[in-house]
């Protein structure tokens, strides 16, 4: 990070190419939508470059990293829940609910040849309608594998804070997929 | 153990961060309560779908792409920035200036005036011209110029007429050898008036306004 500060060019691009995966990985899963997740993922590495100046020496990159990851995820549910709401009022009310969507059929509407796929966009869906505080601290700690103290830092709040959150998303979660849950043991 | 305290513990259980005292009571419980064992099956299945999901592979040209956009980003400036000034030091050293220098600049006003001279120092005789007579103003040089008096450090060897010598004396500075003497007088505010002072000399009051 210190050569990125000092405008190494070469050193940005190894930076890229070490954090693209999780980025794009955690925004993706956090977001349920791939194309927005490589333009998402694009933004983040230029607000590194951007703020490199900024990087604290001592703290962890990676924190770092997904920390501006993290707020260009909740920034664009918002931005979605706001144009939801321009449309529905009863949109923003569903999706502000953790039990108000009902997990989708995972074979309605879609052509999926295997099992496994419909499993994995049922899971996929699944993690999109928990609510956007509990499901970032779901995403960051069970999909990226972030430690509490680090989810913490991500997020800017109390450890605490993050293990409850983290519990309740577990809950919702198991909630959502109870139906599936027959299906993927025996799958 | 109840069910309520084995349910508060199926997160820890599954991060490994309970202790082998309380996996042991959890166990215990389970054996003893099919409601909880199957509540931490389930929680446990829908978490390990979690770990079955693909890594979403980031877009192949995402370096290029974050390359082109960084470049053409100004870098935003440094929150933390230069070292700010250290006002107390600063502030420490200007009142100690100010203090010298009130300390020194009455002994330098006095050492500069020509009539306040300290108690113990004595100052040297100077010389008072004399009273230049009429042929001194036609040039002649003074009786009581001194080397390295201003007309004698403009003239040149070969030069007869110092054109300076010509200028009356009263014109030049005198302001280091000369003293003012303010005599007790009474200074009454009003018209200006004749005053008599002693017995033979008689002048007009003046207030003088500075």
């Amino acid at each position: 990070m210190a050569r990125v500060a000092v405008d190494d060019e070469r050193a940005f691009a190894e930076l890229v190419r070490r954090f693209q995966g999780r980025v794009t990985n955690l925004i993706s899963r956090v977001l349920n939508d791939r194309e927005c997740a490589d333009d998402l993922a694009q933004e983040v590495f230029v607000r590194v470059f951007v703020h490199r100046r900024n990087y604290r020496h001592g703290a962890k990159l990676s924190t770092w990293v997904f920390t501006i990851a993290a707020n260009l995820a909740k920034n664009e549910i918002r931005r979605r829940v706001r144009r939801r709401n321009w449309f529905s009022l009863d949109a923003l009310q569903e999706l502000l609910s953790d039990s108000a969507i009902q997990l989708a059929d995972p074979t309605e509407g879609r052509e999926v040849t295997l099992e496994r796929e419909q499993l994995q966009g049922a899971v996929g869906r699944a993690i999109a309608t928990v609510p956007e505080k509990y499901r970032l601290a779901l995403v960051l700690r069970d999909i990226e594998g972030l430690a509490y103290e680090e989810i913490a830092t991500v997020l800017g709040i109390p450890g605490g804070t993050v293990r409850s959150r983290i519990n309740r998303a577990r809950s919702m979660l198991k909630r959502k997929l109870q139906p599936l849950l027959g299906r993927a043991g025996t799958s | 153990m109840i069910c309520v305290q084995a349910r508060r513990l199926f997160g820890a259980c599954w991060d490994d961060e309970i202790t082998q005292a309380e996996r042991e009571s959890l166990e215990a419980h389970f054996a003893a309560c099919a409601s909880c064992r199957e509540e931490y099956d389930a929680y446990s299945r829908a978490l390990e779908l979690l770990t079955t999901l693909p890594r979403v592979e980031p877009a192949p040209d995402l370096v290029e792409r974050a390359l082109a956009r960084s470049r053409r980003t100004a870098p935003a400036p440094d929150r933390v920035g230069a070292r700010a000034v250290p006002w107390v030091p600063v502030t420490a050293t200007a009142a100690l200036v100010a203090v010298a220098f009130t300390l020194v600049s009455p002994w330098l006003m006095t050492r500069n005036s020509p009539i306040a001279l300290r108690p113990g120092i004595t100052q040297a005789p100077v010389a008072q011209p004399e009273l230049r007579q009429p042929s001194d103003l036609a040039g002649a040089p003074s009786k009581t110029a001194v080397p390295g008096a201003r007309g004698a450090s403009l003239s040149r060897p070969g030069v007869a007429a110092d054109p300076l010598a010509a200028v009356p004396d009263s014109l030049f500075d005198h302001s280091e050898d000369v003293e003012f003497v303010l005599d007790p007088m009474t200074l009454h505010r009003g018209r200006p008036a004749n005053v008599r002072v002693g017995g033979s000399v008689q002048g007009q009051q003046a207030t003088i306004t500075f």
